[in-house]
Order: structure tokens, then C-alpha cells, then sequence
């Protein structure tokens, strides 16, 4: 058996308010994959941050390779080899690839002599060596605002092993990538394995558990529930640990009749500032009852359908039919009036404002009507308070104490969504568009998330659901449409799709 | 060691950090920062602090001096404060209500020099009224103004030109064309200011004797308090408003609530192209009777410290107005008092101006503090 490379013992951080990690003991074997498995504030990122050095704990010691360490900063956290992967890149756009990796460290040379500069030749060619030998091609002299998001988070691994780390930690990975790039990163994680790395992965995702993982923690509020052997673990049990009860996965779809057409789209194009076409001729309906899911790899034109449909952006042919009313002269706001609800990608940049209150937030779809404004244009912020007492009840959204008065910036990526699908929900429109509704939320969030869409549904609404997880968009959909490069692949019955098969016409396999 | 720093943060901390008021504990920690600034440089000057800023308020009318010149008491001067206050009062509102919609109009100097020209050789030289000619020149504030606003407001919207940069060229472009028809037209050939305006359009009683005394009366300090509460009511209470902030917190999210930005935004800099015209108007046709040409008005600037430290709220910028132009207008007596030289006493006006635009500053060190004490505690448990 391999020696244990990090043993962490009786670890709790506490906070002023809450107990982030209570009593957890651990320890991760040399060369092997470690995952850490919980739901949103579980303690995760706590713990990982004590070893990383980010926060120092509250009680409880650290062994690394059999000695008793103190961590307190990320350098200290270097120097003993432990490198980190956070989920938000911490990268300088304008910089090369090479700079990034080598800021901090940076080879020098004499320039004549004497002065001393950062010798960017070596620097590129230590990168381009280092690359090679773990397969994780780049080229080093491109800039990182031109690379997209998979490379950046190579980058981002490069940068570890370039200060010789032997522990990585990666932060929810995948969080940001393709089905394509998820299988590809899974890849080089293994492979660094097999080099010999010990790696902490940090994680809700079961399945990506499953592939690469040797053993799993799972914590649950703040303490060690189980360590399990990965191999002989269902991701059924695993989940059921993690969330304290039996999540059912699977939805059961029952055979439904649709209603009316509530939705119709005609042939919409759309080319954006830099001249790409987006869409392309893209014609589809979505009747009342009928959840209508657009899957697809993440930019090929998705996103616009719904901006298109919401107002966010022109079109430049074709046309968009609400109930036999063409809307493509409508406003923003005289779309939302017939009775359209849109539960944007961006939570953070679109979908609320952080610095307000979640009371103000959850009007914001109404709050220029009566009663909540009167014909003078002065509001009445009492009956902002009343709406909200009511949807915070209803939809379980879960705040400070302060209640309807909480800054919105200060809760929960799953209570900020809950949040705005309770305001886009409560305006009662017969047509919802989700765009991404379950992103970066843990399993709990997202069955209730898939509870209220299927409850819509049932409520005779028409819905268009926007998704890069092909699981979700298999499990709600009554119709698929799989769309490729701006362009329509296919519109066909749930039933009769497999996921194989929605996969090849998301590659743009089956050309038309 | 370790400990004593601990108290410092802790205090700090405890001072300034997050919680009630926080905004406005801020300000004071920033107002005690200034004062002991000016006190250690008039320490090193060999003065003392204490009867300088003892002299301050006095000059500015706010304790009695030892003894007053014949007619002026503690009253004239205290008149002279207020009506020197009432232009900063509208030049630190009309920063404020564009800050809150995300916007920073930096051309309150140049539109003061607008509508105060306009109204100079609309109303300044005519034989109207008094009553009438009054209530001309504040309309012709608000509109000179307004036009101001709306052009940099357009622009923004329309071509997404930079606010700031748009109204830092219209500062000089403005003041360069006031400039102009002063010095061929309108130039007082002493002074080489432009004529002085009559008494009617004047906004500032000049010279009234009353009661033994002769004192400056300012006719729109009313005005000035009115206005506080007219945009306090607009921000805080109108849908406008509500938008308006909606669109300084994030306009992609502003937008996609359905919110016209760019309409909003215009709306914005009219109300505060408007407020700058009344800070010009009440400036030069109230304070002053005459335009000095090519010279921007420094208030016009110190309005944006003025603002920061009043934390953009209408009530806040009243009373930040006020300090200010304590400092300011105490800072002669306080020359001549001790004999610290003029540019000494106003460098503690700006000491105290460099203090409250750093508020923001304050703000997120004590919050830091806050948490790594809050981080330390929990070890020390």
C-alpha cells in the first residue's frame, strides 16, 4: 500500500456565524485520486482552503508525508508542493501563456551583463518542454484572453507542475466546461495520476466521481459523513449520502396532451458585432404542456435563441409569434407583459441585482405596476415586502435573518436562483424560458429546481429549456431540438432520441 | 507587539466596519483622519492646531470671533457661510445623482460657467423686476443645464461616447467660448471680468441693513434645502428613481428587467446637468456678480469629494456641503488670525477633500479587518 501523502486530523474552521468543517479527519494516499463529494455549502472549499492555506483552522493539525506541518499562506502551500485549480481561473488576460505560468518564479538572465531581466526564451521553452511531457499541449506565446476556457484551465494545471507540485487540488473542474472538454480534462487527470501526482478533486458531480476516482469523502454540513470506495459504490448510495436521503434521479414522464401553440418561430437569423452568423434560419413552436429542450454544445447559438426571444437582441430575419402576436418590434418589457418569464445563464450578471435587497429583487418584474407603484410613479415599498414575505415562503428560498431585507449578494448561488425563478414563475406568464436553470447548483437545488419546471408543465405552461447537460435535457424534455453551429439538426420526440444519438447530432454528425 | 496591533484593528474595526451607519461612520473616521492631517502640519509650521481650528469656525461664523468691524457680528458671517455653501449643496447633489445611475459628471464646472453666462447676459443686464428677474435666472439655471446634460446624456446613449471624457471637453469648450464673448463683449475693462450684473437678477441680497447690521442675505438657501429633498424623494421613493439606481447597480441586468437604460440615463444627466446650472447660477449670479473668464470653477471639482463623502445621498451631501464650506470660507480669518499663509490654510481644506474621497478606501480595509479578526477569533476560542 502506498504511504499517505496528506493527513489532515480533526479539522474544524469555524466562522463568526457557521461551522464550516466540523471534526473531519482524512488522509489521501501518494499517486492515488481523492474525491471530495457535497452538496453546496458542505464545507469543501473550507476544508481544501485550510490546506492551501487560505484560511487557517480553527482546530486540528496537518500531516504532509508524515510530518506535522503548519500551512498559512499559498506559499507555504508551495513550498511544500500542494498546488491548487480554483474554480474562478486566476490568470492575467493580457498576458502569454509562458507569463502566467512562470509569474511569481520567473527564469532570469543578465542582460549585458548586468542587468537583470526575466528571460522570456527559456521561460517559453521550460512551458513547451513541460507541455509536452504531461500532454497537456499549449502553445506557450498565445495570450490568454485569446484561448478558450479548457486551455485556460491547462494553464491554469501547467502552472501547478511548473512550481513542481506533487498534491494538485482542482476546485469543481468542470464546472465551466463542454461534455467534450469534461471527458478530455477526466483524461488528463488520470494521466496525471499515472505520472505519479497525488490529485484532490472537489466535486458534486457523481458520475465524473464514478470515472476517475479512486476513493471519495463525503461530507455533509460540515462533517465527514463516510469515505468510500469508489469501485464499490453506486452513484445512487453516494448521492443518498450526500444529500442525507434518496434523491430520485430518474423523472417519470407521463404521456401528456399538448395545448395551443404559444410559441412560434420562423426562420431567425442573427449575426453578432463581429459579423459570425449565430443562427441560421432557426424555425421551431412549443405548444402549452410541452417542454421543448434545445440541447447542443455550449456557443453554437443557443443562448441567442433566447436573447431572441426575450429582446436582448435584434434579429435579422424571420419572425416570433407569441400567441398570433408577432413580437418582433416589441420591447423588452411589453414581451415580458405577455406573459413571458426568462430565468437567464448569468445568475450574478443578468438575473439579479447582487447590491440590492432580495425583497427589491423579487419585484422586479412588477414593481413599475399597480400596487406596487402608483400612476404618479412613487412605489410602495410595503407592498414589495408583502410579495416577497410570500414567494420566500412559497418557494423556500432561504436568507439571513433580516429576511426580505437581505442583500441578495450575501446568499447562496442555489437560494439566488430559487430567487429568480420564484419572480419569473410568480408573474404567471404562460411561456418559460430556462436558460442553464440548474448551473453550478448541488443535487438538492437542482431536483427542486426540476420539480418546478415539471410542475409548470403540468400547469399547462410552455416551456423552452436551454441546456448543456445532456442528462437534464434528457430527463424534461417531451421534444429535443439539437442544434449545431446555429443551425437546426433535428426536432423529434423525446422518445425516439437516445442519448447516443443526441450526442452525434450535437457533433453535427447527421447533416441534414 | 502582535497584541497592541490587534487593538488597533479591533478599534478600527469596531469603529468603522460593517453594520448600522456604516456609510456614515465612515465619513467621521475620514473627517477625524483630515483634522489630525491638518494637525500635524500645522505643528510642523509651529502653530497651534487648536486655536487654528478655533479661528476656522470662527471666521466661518460658527463661534463668535473677539471682536467684529463695525455692522458685522457673528450673524453676517454665519449669512456669508450659507450663501456660500448653497451652490456646493447643488454642485455635490448633481455629482451625486449621476454617481448613482453609474455615471460620473465631472461637467459640473462647465456647465456652472453655462448657465451662470446665459443667465449673466439674458437677465444680469436688463431692468426686470427683482422678483421676476430672480425666478428668470433660476429657470435659466435649471434649463442652461438641463441642456448640458441632455447633450452629454445623448451622446452617451447614442454613441456610447465616454460620459467623462465628453465632459471634460465640454468644460474647456464651454469655457473657452464664455471666455470669448467676454473678452469682446461683456468685459469690465478694471476687472477684466465680465460687467458686474444689476442687483435685480442678483440671487444674493447684498449689503441689506438691518438691525444695526449690514449683511449678505442668500434668497435660495430655501431652495437649496428644497432641492435636498426633492431628489432624496426621487432616489428613494419614485419608480424613476428605482430605476435609476437599477441601472448604476448593473445595466445588463437593468436591461434585461426591461428597463430602457439609455433612456434612463439621459433622464439621469438632465436632473443633473439641471443641478449644476442651479450651482452655476446661484455661483455667479449669487455669491459673485461677475464671470472671470477662462477660469473653471474649482467647486465644480470639489463637489465629486464633496459627494464621496456625503455617500452620494442627498442628506448626506447637505451636510457635507456645509463642513466644507466651514473650511473654506473660515480659512482667510484663519491666515490672517495666526498668519498661516493662504495657501497653507486652504491646503487644509483639500487635505480634508483627499480624506473624504477616499471613503471607499476606508470602508474596504475595515471590512477586511473585520473578517480577519472575525478569522482570529475563532482560533483564539
Amino acid at each position: 500500500m502506498n504511504k499517505n501523502f496528506v493527513e489532515l486530523k480533526h479539522i474544524s474552521k469555524v466562522f463568526p456565524t457557521i461551522v464550516a468543517n466540523n471534526d473531519v479527519s482524512l488522509d489521501v494516499k501518494q499517486g492515488e485520486i481523492y474525491a471530495i463529494l457535497g452538496e453546496n455549502g458542505a464545507g469543501k472549499s473550507t476544508l481544501m482552503s485550510v490546506l492551501f492555506g487560505l484560511y487557517e483552522p480553527t482546530e486540528g493539525e496537518i500531516f504532509i508525508k508524515g510530518e506535522k506541518v503548519n500551512i498559512t499562506s499559498p506559499l507555504d502551500a508551495n513550498r511544500l508542493h500542494i498546488g491548487m485549480v480554483h474554480q474562478h481561473f486566476k490568470l492575467v488576460d493580457n498576458q502569454t501563456i509562458a507569463e502566467n505560468i512562470i509569474l511569481g518564479i520567473e527564469p532570469m538572465k543578465r542582460k549585458f551583463g548586468f542587468i537583470p531581466t526575466v528571460d522570456i526564451k527559456k521561460a517559453n521553452e521550460d512551458v513547451a518542454l513541460l507541455s509536452k511531457k504531461y500532454h497537456l499541449e499549449v502553445n506557450p506565446t498565445d495570450l490568454i484572453q485569446d484561448i478558450p476556457v479548457s486551455t485556460r484551465q491547462r494553464v491554469e494545471i501547467l502552472k501547478m507542475l511548473y512550481r513542481d507540485a506533487e498534491l494538485l487540488i482542482f476546485d469543481e473542474p468542470t464546472a465551466v466546461l463542454t461534455p467534450q472538454e469534461i471527458e478530455s480534462l477526466l483524461e488528463i487527470i488520470k494521466s496525471l495520476r499515472d505520472s505519479g501526482k497525488t490529485i484532490i478533486i472537489i466535486t458534486h458531480k457523481l458520475d465524473e466521481i464514478k470515472k476517475i476516482a479512486d476513493r471519495c469523502a463525503i461530507l455533509r454540513k460540515g462533517k465527514l459523513v463516510e469515505v468510500l470506495d469508489v469501485k464499490n459504490t453506486s452513484t445512487r448510495q453516494m448521492s443518498s449520502l450526500m444529500v442525507g436521503h434518496d434523491i430520485s434521479l430518474e423523472i417519470k414522464k407521463e404521456e401528456i396532451s399538448y395545448g395551443e401553440t404559444v410559441l412560434s418561430i420562423k426562420d431567425i437569423s442573427n449575426v453578432d458585432k463581429d459579423g459570425v452568423q449565430v443562427l441560421k434560419k432557426v424555425s421551431f413552436d412549443v405548444r402549452k404542456g410541452e417542454i421543448l429542450a434545445v440541447a447542443g454544445v455550449s456557443g453554437n447559438g443557443q443562448v441567442e435563441i433566447a436573447d431572441a426571444i426575450t429582446g436582448l437582441i435584434d434579429i435579422s430575419e424571420g419572425s416570433i409569434t407569441v400567441k398570433n402576436q408577432n413580437i418582433n418590434n416589441l420591447s423588452i418589457r411589453e414581451r415580458s407583459e405577455l406573459g413571458m418569464s426568462y430565468i437567464p445563464e448569468d445568475r450574478h450578471d443578468v438575473g439579479l441585482l447582487l447590491d440590492f435587497t432580495l425583497g427589491e429583487n423579487l419585484s422586479l418584474k412588477q414593481y413599475y405596476k399597480e400596487p406596487y407603484c402608483n400612476k404618479h410613479g412613487v412605489l410602495d415599498f410595503s407592498k414589495f415586502d408583502d410579495i416577497s414575505v410570500d414567494l420566500i415562503d412559497t418557494f423556500d428560498i432561504r436568507c439571513g435573518e433580516d429576511k426580505e431585507k437581505t442583500i441578495v449578494r450575501s446568499m447562496s448561488g442555489g437560494n439566488q436562483q430559487k430567487a429568480i425563478v420564484a419572480r419569473e414563475i410568480h408573474s404567471d406568464g404562460d411561456l418559460v424560458i430556462f436558460v442553464q436553470p440548474t448551473r453550478g447548483l448541488d443535487v438538492g437545488a437542482i431536483e427542486i429546481i426540476h420539480k418546478r419546471i415539471l410542475e409548470l408543465k403540468h400547469q399547462g405552461k410552455a416551456i423552452l429549456l436551454i441546456s448543456l447537460e445532456l442528462d437534464e435535457v434528457l430527463a424534461l424534455a417531451d421534444t429535443i431540438l439539437v442544434i449545431y453551429n446555429g443551425e437546426v439538426q433535428t426536432i423529434e420526440d423525446a422518445k425516439n432520441l437516445s442519448k447516443k444519438k443526441v450526442g452525434e447530432y450535437m457533433m453535427g454528425v447527421h447533416h441534414a | 507587539m502582535l497584541k497592541k496591533q490587534n487593538f488597533f484593528k479591533r478599534a478600527y474595526a469596531g469603529f468603522c466596519g460593517p453594520g448600522k451607519h456604516q456609510m456614515l461612520r465612515v465619513s467621521l473616521f475620514c473627517l477625524l483622519l483630515s483634522l489630525l492631517g491638518g494637525a500635524i502640519l500645522l505643528l510642523l509650521l509651529g502653530k497651534d492646531p487648536i486655536a487654528a481650528y478655533r479661528s476656522i469656525l470662527q471666521g466661518a461664523g460658527v463661534l463668535p470671533k473677539a471682536k467684529y468691524p463695525g455692522r458685522k457680528s457673528q450673524v453676517t458671517d454665519f449669512l456669508n457661510l450659507l450663501d456660500y455653501t448653497v451652490p456646493m449643496i447643488f454642485a455635490s447633489l448633481s455629482v451625486a445623482v449621476a454617481l448613482k445611475c453609474g455615471l460620473f459628471n465631472i461637467c459640473v464646472s462647465g456647465t456652472m460657467i453655462f448657465s451662470g453666462f446665459l443667465a449673466t447676459i439674458l437677465v444680469g443686464y436688463s431692468d426686470i423686476t427683482p422678483i421676476v428677474a430672480k425666478f428668470l435666472v433660476i429657470i435659466i439655471g435649471i434649463g442652461a443645464g438641463a441642456l448640458v446634460g441632455a447633450t452629454v446624456g445623448y451622446l452617451k446613449y447614442k454613441y456610447n461616447m465616454n460620459e467623462v471624457v465628453v465632459a471634460i471637453m465640454f468644460n474647456y469648450i464651454i469655457s473657452y467660448v464664455v471666455s470669448f464673448f467676454i473678452n469682446t463683449k461683456y468685459a469690465d475693462p478694471v476687472t477684466r471680468q465680465s460687467v458686474e450684473i444689476n442687483q435685480n437678477a442678483r440671487l444674493t441680497l447684498v449689503d441689506v441693513e438691518m438691525f444695526g447690521l449690514r449683511m449678505n442675505i442668500t434668497t435660495v438657501f430655501i431652495l437649496a434645502l428644497i432641492a435636498v429633498f426633492v431628489i432624496k424623494f426621487i432616489l428613494d421613493k419614485t419608480k424613476f428613481g428605482f430605476e435609476l439606481k437599477a441601472v448604476g447597480a448593473n445595466q445588463r441586468a437593468s436591461r434585461y428587467f426591461g428597463i430602457q437604460v439609455g433612456n434612463t440615463i439621459v433622464k439621469t444627466m438632465i436632473i443633473s446637468g439641471a443641478l449644476a446650472g442651479l450651482a452655476g447660477v446661484t455661483f455667479y449670479l449669487g455669491c459673485y456678480a461677475s464671470i472671470q473668464p477662462r477660469v473653471l470653477p474649482a467647486l465644480g471639482f470639489d463637489a465629486i469629494a464633496v459627494a464621496l463623502l456625503g455617500n452620494m445621498t442627498p442628506i448626506g451631501c447637505f451636510f457635507a456641503s456645509i463642513l466644507i464650506m466651514i473650511f473654506d470660507s473660515g480659512t482667510a480669518y484663519l491666515s490672517s488670525r495666526l498668519g498661516v499663509l493662504r495657501e497653507i490654510a486652504a491646503l487644509i481644506t483639500s487635505i480634508l477633500l483627499v480624506f473624504s474621497a477616499s471613503s471607499g478606501f476606508f470602508r474596504m480595509i475595515a471590512n477586511r479587518y473585520t473578517l480577519e479578526l472575525a478569522d482570529n477569533g475563532g482560533k483564539n476560542e
